[in-house]
């Protein structure tokens, strides 16, 4: 993958290979430092165990914690977050793919402004805008008091606190992350192919899925990882817009390190879901590149 | 360079004794001292304090406090002196429950002592313990408000430092009762703030019928709009009580018969709620689980709505003012906690938030409404019935976890 080209050219080439190595210095460092060694200590803490005054020890490091995180119990929450996750990456694609083909097809001169238009909820906190769809959601909120004012319905309707909610709430968060690299392999595309594709008596839609829409399946899946691995782990939203009735794993992490203060607990139940979100990750991505390599 | 200019943090008590020792000065003096080098904006009030408590034995001191700009001026008119230096105690803290003081405490505290307060708030209790247990201190405020259960642990793993009484005159304050807690002896490390009952609030426009005891909120009708306090140990006592079982059980057998209790009642919750009182008062909840002093606030909203604690048996707790071993600003820290056991600040913040505190000089000047309302304030005969939730070892409270858990699943 080195882009350097090998001939007759070899002490730019390893100048700019030693270059290359300095300008990673800082990320790796960063990496290193926010993300390798606290997984680390995560990692640590999940073999060990409290003592009496509830302290974490790892005087007898066992995989204790990773047994108790293996509950069948816990089949139903996992699908839980399996279910909200696919039905947010499928919604956030399907709602995101119009958007961001129109901006790039139509976009002309604003496209730069459409774009930022797309990331501007990124400069509200994403808790507070969660918030902002409670007050839209909730019993006497706009939603029922619209419903109600119009004669739709006499009591308000249950809105908050629904699958529905959480799905509306996580969508919402999670479409700017889809629209982005959908945009970019869109307008990656040369339209020159879709143009021959018409030519050949393609029609429209034909065109689209037999042009559009394998060229731009790089995007697609990149959106799709984008949303569905944050929306696996989202506790924010199904926590503030969910009800008592439908739980996601990472609520239970939360309960263990909180209401239980169990860190070990916690650490071990979330190293699993980590190991599991990754391994599907890159069972994906290998999937993807076989395909994209044969075809 | 002086040794002033490299501050190490050390117990004010024995900073204090050792600067007065090493200069041989009276506490009055080096208190004027120290207010004509112009660190007045913390040290002040302790001026004040000391000084009203020194001259005559009512907390309360005579005259009205000396504001820190009004000393400032006045040292400033007396002696020419150099720009005052900042003062390191005119900061603080503060970490707290959210709606849990009265809304003008923090700025009237601040306008009177010149002390700019952060004052932090968190939703539940889980969070405030694993913050203030994070680095072993405190995780860097000054003050915090934990539950009276937690003090021994607390004092045990050094999180808490021990309260200098000299500095908080209006300790005297305190009902004879609240002297000498069994939670925490002669108040050594905490002082006592707010206590509570656990209850369940309900709107009677929605539910017309009599509610009164913990099974009630087993009734059916209550589906879609009933809430339950997202605390474990709290929601384990409505069943607990219900089965004769106390709310501090750790029998394997016993826990699950309540497990077993809330497992019935779970198709019917809508949400385990950290904000009952937003919740309540948006409509969402007809009838939630809720503390005492979170019913008066919901009735702000809703006048109408009613609390009861159940027949069964309830829990009653109270929560403490600490000091966190890491505090930076032990004075400041004092200073707020006296501030606070002064009977019309503790009376403004009753009469504001509804939960009644252990200050007898406050109890005239607190609204007669909330002080003769046996929701709030409730007769002996109905505190007998009251429990308090103990300290459970990480062993036992395990027990508690594994099954919550499964019921939130």
């Amino acid at each position: 993958m080195t882009a350097a080209p090998a001939s007759g050219r070899d002490r730019p080439a390893i100048l700019g290979r030693l270059a290359g190595a300095v300008l990673l210095v800082p990320g790796v460092v960063w990496l290193a430092a926010f993300f390798l060694v606290p997984l680390a200590i995560m990692v640590v803490i999940s073999f060990g165990a409290l003592d009496a005054n509830g302290h974490v020890t790892l005087a007898n490091p066992g995989f204790q914690n990773y047994q108790d995180a293996l509950q069948p119990e816990y089949v139903r929450v996992v699908w839980n977050s399996l279910y909200y996750a696919l039905v947010t990456t499928i919604l956030s694609i399907a709602i995101g793919y119009p958007i961001a083909y129109w901006i790039s097809r139509y976009g002309g001169r604003r496209k730069v402004l459409l774009l930022i238009l797309v990331m501007l909820p990124f400069w509200t906190s994403y808790l507070i805008r969660t918030y902002a769809w409670m007050i839209i959601l909730r019993d006497n909120g706009i939603v029922n008091s619209a419903l109600q004012a119009v004669g739709l319905t006499n009591e308000p309707i249950e809105i908050l606190n629904t699958d529905f909610a959480v799905i509306l709430g996580m969508t919402y968060g999670f479409l700017p992350f889809a629209i982005l690299p959908l945009y970019v392999s869109i307008d990656r595309l040369d339209e020159h192919l879709v143009q021959a594709g018409r030519d050949l008596y393609a029609s429209g839609s034909q065109a689209f899925i037999h042009v559009t829409l394998p060229l731009t399946m790089p995007g697609i899946v990149a959106a799709a990882l984008l949303t569905f691995i944050p929306a696996l782990g989202d506790f924010v939203t199904p926590d503030l817009l969910g009800g008592a009735q439908t739980t996601t794993i990472a609520k239970i992490v939360q309960v263990i390190f909180t209401s239980g203060r169990d860190w070990p607990g916690g650490s071990a139940l979330g190293f699993l879901l980590m190991i599991v979100t990754l391994g599907g990750t890159l069972a994906a991505l290998r999937t993807l590149r076989r395909e994209v390599l044969a075809g | 360079m002086s040794r002033q200019s490299k501050p190490v943090v050390v117990p004010f008590d024995e900073a204090l004794q050792r600067y007065l020792t090493v200069s041989g000065i009276s506490r009055r003096q080096f208190i004027s001292r120290i207010a004509a080098l112009g660190a007045v904006a913390a040290i002040g009030g302790i001026v004040e304090a000391c000084v009203s408590a020194a001259q005559s034995p009512s907390p309360l001191p005579a005259t009205p406090a000396p504001t820190a700009a009004g000393a400032a001026t006045a040292v400033a008119t007396a002696t020419p002196v150099p720009t005052p230096i900042p003062s390191p105690e005119a900061e603080l803290f503060v970490y707290n429950w959210d709606g849990y003081i009265g809304s003008n405490t923090v700025s009237d505290f601040s306008k009177k002592y010149g002390i700019k307060v952060t004052y932090d708030k968190f939703p539940d209790e889980p969070t405030q313990i694993a913050k203030l247990q994070s680095d072993g201190k405190g995780g860097g405020y000054d003050v915090s408000y934990p539950a009276s259960t937690w003090l021994p642990s607390f004092v045990a793993d050094g999180i808490v430092q021990p309260i200098q009484p000299s500095l908080v005159p209006n300790l005297a304050n305190l009902a004879p009762e609240w002297q000498n807690p069994g939670y925490d002896p002669n108040n050594a490390h905490s002082v006592p703030n707010y206590w509570w009952t656990t209850g369940y609030a309900w709107d009677p426009a929605k539910l017309p019928g009599q509610y009164s005891a913990w099974a009630d909120l087993w009734n059916p009708n209550l589906k879609g709009h009933l809430g339950m306090l997202d605390d474990m140990r709290e929601v384990f006592a409505t069943a607990a009580f219900q089965l004769g079982l106390s709310p501090n059980t750790v029998d394997e057998g016993e826990l699950d018969q309540i497990l077993a209790k809330l497992e019935v009642q779970k198709p019917l919750v809508r949400i385990w709620t950290d904000d009952d009182i937003g919740d309540f008062e948006s409509g969402q909840l007809w009838i939630t689980h809720c503390w005492s002093g979170d019913w008066y606030q919901m009735t702000s909203d809703k006048p109408n709505a009613q609390y009861v604690i159940p027949s069964e048996g309830s829990i009653r707790g109270n929560d403490t003012m600490v000091i966190l071993s890491g505090a930076k600003h032990p004075i400041a820290a004092h200073l707020w906690i006296n501030y606070n056991l002064d009977p019309q600040v503790s009376a403004n913040n009753t009469n504001e938030i509804g939960y009644m505190g252990p200050n007898a000089a406050a109890l005239p000047l607190i609204d007669p409404t909330i002080k003769n309302d046996p929701r709030l304030n409730p007769p002996d005969s109905v505190k007998a019935k009251l429990v308090e939730l103990a300290y459970l070892a990480p062993a036992d409270l395990d027990k508690y976890t594994k099954r919550w858990q499964l019921l939130r699943a």
